[in-house]
Order: structure tokens, then C-alpha cells, then sequence
């Protein structure tokens, strides 16, 4: 498998500190890879990097081997790249039909979208049903899976999930997880970034662990360093 | 009663025009977030070039209009370049007080071209006016009116049912997301830029038309009210602005007409003072109230 997303050395700071102090990875093409990390570890500030909202300060971003570093993120979500960004952000006074059509604004074919927010429909049921409410009102739950699909209106390649599973019941995390491996089965790259490791390195195919800014570890789950990664992930190195 | 009816008429040319004023500035501000101050000098500029080019000679009335709106849009863009452009992200402070740095130099500008403190405007309108009855309706309040109501119906299709109304009310509701969504932020605040700015102008010729005259002073005048309607709404309410500006304009009128013309500006400013101490949401707050307790029932 090749790197579809291969970031090198990457810095980011906020002022003069740095948040991503040389992040350097790689996600496969048809990969599910998963970041794991700490709270204040920079897996968000890497998100945020890819997707193109925090302009990286040095450091080089590869998809598809396209040079993609500083771009806007217009031009990034326009190559093939969504990101499901944390705590969901939804258009909150807009309906969940609404809500889709954002998520193709890059695109320009009128039939293709409403064909897709049909396919959405299908695959997510309860967001037909709560098509004409606004966003605002949904459960946490039904505003995860619209801003999954929201992601995926802009038909990416790559589907950037940021702490998909934050804040929800046990049983709709199960429930989220089984549409990242639906997606990923029907061909789409994911990189996720989760502080639920046990549940992450259920799904995952590679694994990344971020530490104060910096890739700490890296492997394939199942081997015996894993329950030393995932007590790293939670509490950090130092605990 | 007859004078409370009376008054109620004539509140409305400038009820209309504030609300017009404050949809202007209140697209600016819940897109940006960022008060932008040299929104009235903005509307001075394209009134003073419009007034300019009348005093060339004859200009038909729809080019003075044309002029008036097509050089606000121009001094709008000229705003957004300058002070709003480079400060997207941080620094709302920054961008508030470089407008009205520019606000400063518009007003320069405009003397320069026109030196004398007043201007003859063309006349919108100059039959007499209609008469209800014991009451009487100047023609240009329905011209006005006419036209707001063509504008919010228009700005409503625009924002609810294209392309750009979806990125606009992305960009409000969530602008990180809606960056991530494609929406390319830069390039629709400049669009929204230079829409409120059209609105603007159109309001600033029609005011200027209707009071046949045109001061330096149009620009503070139009930030002013255009403000203190927004803010009556409750900040970024587009309703809310529209409801703001009719009531400043009723309250005007029937406070200047009881209460003499020193206290008008007085009894504005307590209104908004209570409406800001008792409510700070605006009268977005009532408005909120209703339709929750229609779509409720």
C-alpha cells in the first residue's frame, strides 16, 4: 500500500509555541490509521494542519503526492480530503438538509449532490427523518453522524475523523464505529484521531502515538506494546 | 389621534431607511463579527460622487442612483481591503478602529470634492403628497417602503435558497466548519461586502432624493442609526434589524412631535439603554419568543 497522506516534519505554533514540534507520518491508501495521544498532544493542531485551518510553520504535507502544505482549506477539501472536526460543529441554525448541501459546496453538479444526500439518507435513516429540522436540535449522536456525512458530501478520499466517540453513550460510539468500518469498506482512506484507544485500536490497521507534539511510537495493533501505548495515551509518558 | 396616526406616517420614511441601514450593517457584522464603522461614510462617498456629478449638469434620476450605489460598493470594497481583509482571523479592535480611520478620510475626501456644508440632491418625487383622508402619505415613504420590502424579500431568496446564501449562513453559524466544508471565507465576505454596501446605497440615495440635500454629515448620520437599529434588534438578527430600525423611526417621530425635537435623540437612546438593561438579546429576544411559541402550537 501506498502513502496516500504523508506529512514530514511538521511544525505548527500558535505564536511562538509550538504545538507540532517535527510531526512526521504516513496513512496508507485504503487504510483505516489512527492517531493516539494525550489531551494537549497536538493531535487536533495536526487535524486543524491537514485540513488546511492552521497554516503549518515549516514542514511538508503530501496527498496523493500533491504538495498540499499552506493551501486553503477550500483548495484541500477541492483535492479530496474532509475533515469531521471535534465536537462536531454543525450548522446549528441551519436543517439537516441544509447542513448537506454545505458539505457539497465545493462541488458544482447539481444532480451528482442530490444524489449523494439521497445516499446519505440511506446509509444514515434517521437523518432523513429529521431532514427539515435544524441541525441545533438534534441528539449528539444524530449531530455526529451528520457532520460524518457532511464530510462525506464532499466525496473524500480521505475522511480526517477528529474524537468522533467525544461525549457520546457507549452505544452510539459502537454505532459510529461500524460506520467507520462501512466507509472504509466502501473504499475511503480514514485517519482518526481518538482518545477511546481500546476502541480505536479495534478498527485501526496502523497506529500512531503523539506526545507533546511529537510522534512517540508507532505500529500495527495486536503486538505486545500495546497496552503500554494505550496507557500512554491516556495518561501520558510521564504518569 | 389624528396626530398619533400622522406621526406614525411620517416615522415610517425614516423607520424604513434605518431598517434598511441596519440589515446593511448587520450582514457585515454577523458574517465578520466586526463593527464596521465606516459603513455610513462609505454611503457619504457615494452620495457626494452621485451629487457631483448632478451639478455637471442634467442627469437622469436612475443614474444618480446608479452612481450613489455603485460608488458605495466601490468605497465598501475599499474598507474590506484596508481594514477587514487583514484581520480575519484576531484583532476585531484593529479592524474596528481602521474603519474609522477610514471613515476620517472618506469625510476628508468628500469635502474636497465638494467644499460648501450643504448640497442640492434632484428631487425624488415633487407632486404633492397622497392624501388618506385627514392624513397625509408622502409619495417617497412608499417609494422607500416599496423597496425595502422588494430588498428583504430579495436578500431572503438570496440567503435561504442559493449556493451563496449557504455558504453566508455556514460562515455565521460556524465558520470553522464551514471552512472545512469548501467555503471559501475570504471571498464570501468580500461578496458580503459589497452586498450590504449596495443596500446601503440604495438607502443613502433615497434619503438623499427624499431631503432633496446632502451634508458631510450623512456618513456619522447613517452609521449612527444603522448601529443603534442593529443594536435595538438584537446584534445579528437580519428581523431583528428590520424591527429595529421601524421602531427607532416611530419613536423619533412621536417623541419629537410630544416631546419637542431636543428630546428625540434622548428618548432613542434611553429605549435602546432599557432594551439593552431589561433585554440585551434585542427584540431578536420577542420575535425568538414567537415563532417558538407558533411552531409550539
Amino acid at each position: 500500500m501506498s502513502a496516500l497522506l504523508a506529512v514530514e516534519d511538521v511544525v505548527t505554533a500558535y505564536g511562538k509555541i509550538e504545538a507540532l514540534k517535527g510531526v512526521s507520518l504516513e496513512v496508507a491508501e485504503g487504510s483505516i490509521t489512527c492517531l493516539l495521544g494525550p489531551n494537549g498532544a497536538g493531535k487536533t493542531t495536526l487535524m486543524f494542519t491537514v485540513a488546511g485551518i492552521l497554516r503549518p510553520k515549516r514542514g511538508a504535507i503530501r496527498f496523493a503526492g500533491t504538495e498540499i502544505a499552506g493551501q486553503s482549506p477550500h483548495a484541500i477539501v477541492s483535492h479530496g480530503i474532509a475533515l469531521v472536526p471535534e465536537n462536531r460543529l454543525v450548522f446549528p441554525s441551519m436543517t439537516v438538509q441544509e447542513n448537506l448541501q454545505a458539505g457539497a459546496y465545493a462541488r458544482d453538479d447539481r444532480a451528482g449532490i442530490g444524489t449523494d444526500i439521497e445516499k446519505m439518507f440511506t446509509r444514515f435513516p434517521r437523518l432523513r427523518e429529521r431532514a427539515g429540522q435544524l441541525a441545533g436540535t438534534l441528539s449528539g449522536g444524530e449531530q455526529q453522524m451528520l457532520a460524518v456525512a457532511r464530510a462525506l458530501m464532499s466525496r473524500p478520499k480521505l475522511l480526517l475523523m477528529d474524537e468522533p466517540s467525544l461525549g457520546l453513550a457507549p452505544l452510539v460510539v459502537e454505532e459510529i464505529f461500524s460506520i467507520v468500518r462501512e466507509l472504509h469498506k466502501d473504499g475511503t482512506t480514514i485517519f482518526l484521531v481518538e482518545q477511546n484507544a481500546h476502541l480505536a485500536l479495534k478498527v485501526a490497521h496502523h497506529f500512531y502515538l503523539i506526545e507533546q507534539g511529537k510522534v512517540t511510537f508507532s505500529g500495527t495493533p495486536g503486538t505486545l506494546a500495546e497496552d503500554e501505548v494505550i496507557r500512554r495515551a491516556y495518561l501520558g509518558s510521564k504518569a | 389621534m389624528l396626530d398619533a396616526l400622522q406621526n406614525t406616517l411620517d416615522g415610517l420614511f425614516n423607520g424604513t431607511a434605518y431598517a434598511l441601514l441596519a440589515v446593511g450593517f448587520t450582514l457585515i457584522f454577523g458574517v465578520l463579527r466586526r463593527a464596521n464603522l465606516s459603513y455610513g461614510p462609505a454611503i457619504l462617498f457615494g452620495a457626494y460622487a452621485a451629487t457631483w456629478l448632478s451639478q455637471q449638469g442634467q442627469v437622469s434620476l436612475l443614474l444618480l442612483g446608479v452612481v450613489t450605489v455603485a460608488g458605495t460598493v466601490l468605497a465598501g470594497a475599499y474598507v474590506e481591503r484596508l481594514c477587514f481583509a487583514p484581520h480575519r482571523h484576531g484583532a476585531p479592535l484593529a479592524a474596528m478602529v481602521a474603519s474609522f480611520a477610514l471613515w476620517m478620510q472618506f469625510e476628508e475626501a468628500a469635502t474636497l470634492l465638494l467644499p460648501k456644508h450643504l448640497y442640492d440632491f434632484p428631487a425624488l418625487w415633487s407632486g404633492a403628497s397622497l392624501s388618506l383622508g385627514p392624513l397625509f402619505l408622502r409619495v417617497e415613504t412608499l417609494v422607500l417602503f416599496a423597496t425595502a420590502v422588494a430588498i428583504l424579500g430579495g436578500l431572503w431568496w438570496l440567503l435561504h435558497r442559493t449556493r451563496f446564501g449557504t455558504a453566508v449562513r455556514a460562515l455565521v453559524d460556524q465558520p470553522v466548519a464551514a471552512e472545512l466544508a469548501g467555503i471559501p471565507a475570504a471571498r464570501t465576505f468580500a461578496l458580503v461586502f459589497a452586498l450590504a454596501s449596495a443596500i446601503g446605497g440604495i438607502a443613502g440615495f433615497l434619503i438623499s432624493a427624499t431631503f432633496q440635500q446632502v451634508t458631510p454629515m450623512l456618513g456619522m448620520w447613517s452609521t449612527l442609526k444603522g448601529m443603534l437599529a442593529m443594536m435595538l434588534g438584537g446584534l445579528g438578527s437580519l428581523p431583528g434589524a428590520v424591527a429595529g430600525g421601524l421602531l427607532l423611526g416611530l419613536v423619533e417621530a412621536h417623541s419629537q412631535w410630544y416631546l419637542g425635537p431636543q428630546a428625540r435623540d434622548l428618548v432613542a437612546y434611553l429605549l435602546l439603554f432599557l432594551l439593552l438593561a431589561l433585554r440585551p438579546e434585542g427584540l431578536a429576544w420577542w420575535m425568538g419568543r414567537w415563532t417558538r411559541t407558533r411552531s409550539a402550537s
